[in-house]
């Protein structure tokens, strides 16, 4: 019977592909309709608030429209159409987006409300993020790159900044969007009330790998979570095959160690992200891989094909035994 | 300077705009307002939170805010007030506008129009200065 309801013909239709699109968006991971913390509460009930509104507006504009044209199609006073044109035209819009404007304006304070104690400092790198944590009376940064995690149920300050071009921060589950300016600080408060997987995205076209720039949020519960600062704040495990071993060694003969810092060890560069704890994170490449063995492979011998202008060279000159070798010592990074 | 001789016409136009100036400066009066009050209200909380807002907080800016909405909606109620009074709406019929007496009645109706939208727009401008308790 569907296959009667629906001819090959629409199938084969733009008109078809359109109406397939939205459904795109229906991965709770990254959906404003996945509200999953006070804020994003706040901001879906605004918009659901606004779409009904409109869906009023529209069915009383064409109802309005319908009854003048077909149901009592004559000549008005002229006195009574001014008397309208000016209510419904001038005054009711006027009132409308001045009672949404307050609404609107009024919220906004609560989303930049001083945090429960944790900071989150995330600078936009190209193309990707650079995390320190900052736990209430900390001097110095639990640093981490590409995934944020928040304690559930508490608000934490993000700090955000950018190195060259502008950037923006949006967990659509968790919240508003925040622009990261370089030579700047802004500030965004989050409140997450569910534990779960979340995925952030850059916001702001900021070059060749815009859409690449993304990470994993994770949102915990607050015992989980001061569990995982603590293992995120120790130093890296050392290797524990021969693999991992022979991966370490080429890691340091390949000069990985001049971009990256690998906690613990003589591996100190700062120009790329910090792996010390790289196998605890759920993505590769900033949120787009999973961090398997091949995929760990492909991205070091090929980065710049995964991910446009990275700053990453190819290492493609490795065999793939080497290769191997490396994504067996980066696993092992727990 | 010689006194030109114009023909009738071109004379009562001159004639007419000398006496409608006003009327048309009265138009522009109300964005003006509106415009300077936008410029004052920005650029004044711009300057605040770049050098004094972390410090001081904002009670001196909003209430500088509200100082300046009230006194430039004063100034447009007023220039709408006298527009209203240009307009006569019971007297004006804006299908004859070659009558030199229905123009002034047009110039004071337009008048009236943009001060309700500049009162309007103000109103907007000044929203933010309402809720925004920081300069964050």
């Amino acid at each position: 019977m569907l296959r009667k309801a629906i001819s090959p013909r629409f199938l084969r239709s733009p008109a078809c592909l359109l109406l397939v699109l939205p459904l795109a968006a229906c991965d709770g991971r990254q959906s404003v309709l996945n509200a999953a913390g006070q804020d994003s509460r706040q901001l879906l009930y605004l918009f659901i608030v606004m779409l009904a509104g409109a869906v009023v507006l529209w069915l009383g504009l064409n109802g309005l429209f319908l009854y003048v044209t077909r149901l009592r199609p004559q000549a008005l006073k002229i006195h009574n159409v001014n008397w309208f044109l000016f209510g419904a035209g001038v005054l009711f819009p006027s009132v409308v987006i001045g009672a949404l404007l307050a609404w609107g304006l009024s919220i906004m304070p609560a989303q930049r409300a001083a945090g429960d104690g944790l900071r989150i400092a995330v600078h936009a790198e190209e193309w990707w993020w650079r995390v320190e944590y900052w736990p209430k009376g900390a001097t110095t940064p639990i640093v981490s790159a590409n995934e944020i995690r928040f304690p559930a149920g508490s608000r934490s300050e993000l700090h955000l900044s950018a190195d060259t071009y502008i950037h923006s921060l949006w967990i659509p589950a968790l919240g508003g969007k925040m622009d990261m300016i370089p030579g700047r600080t802004t500030v965004l408060t989050l409140h997450p009330d569910l534990e779960g997987f979340y995925r952030g995205q850059c916001a702001e076209l900021c070059g060749a790998s815009h859409a690449l720039m993304a990470f994993q949020a994770v949102v915990m519960a607050p015992d989980d979570f001061a569990r995982w600062l603590k293992d995120q704040a120790a130093s890296a495990p050392p290797p524990t095959s021969p693999a991992a071993t022979r991966g370490e060694a080429l890691f340091r003969d390949e000069g990985c160690g001049a971009c990256h810092t690998v906690r613990g060890t003589e591996f100190v560069g700062a120009v790329g992200p910090d792996l010390t704890h790289f196998a605890s994170r759920g993505t590769l490449g900033a949120g787009n891989w999973q961090p398997t063995a091949e995929n760990l492979m492909a991205w070091i011998a090929h980065a710049d094909d995964l991910k446009p202008d990275v700053a990453m060279p190819a290492y493609d000159w490795l065999d793939p035994d080497q290769l191997a070798d490396l994504a067996a010592y980066l696993k092992g990074l727990t | 300077m010689a006194q030109r001789s114009l023909p009738p016409t071109d004379r009562e136009d001159e004639d007419e705009l000398r006496d409608e100036s006003l009327s048309l400066w009265r138009i522009a009066f109300s964005p003006i307002i509106w415009a300077a009050h936008f410029l004052l209200c920005y650029a004044g909380a711009a300057i605040w939170c770049a050098r004094v807002g972390p410090t001081q907080g904002t009670a001196f800016l909003r209430l500088s805010v509200l100082a300046l909405t009230l006194i430039a909606l004063g100034l447009i109620g007023w220039v709408g007030w006298r527009a209203l009074q240009q307009w006569r709406p019971e007297a004006s019929t804006a299908d004859r506008l070659h009558h030199p007496e229905n123009r002034h009645h047009f110039l004071g109706h337009a008048a009236v129009l943009l001060s309700l939208i500049s009162v309007v727009g103000v109103i907007y401008v000044a929203l933010p200065a309402l809720f925004i308790g920081t300069c964050q």
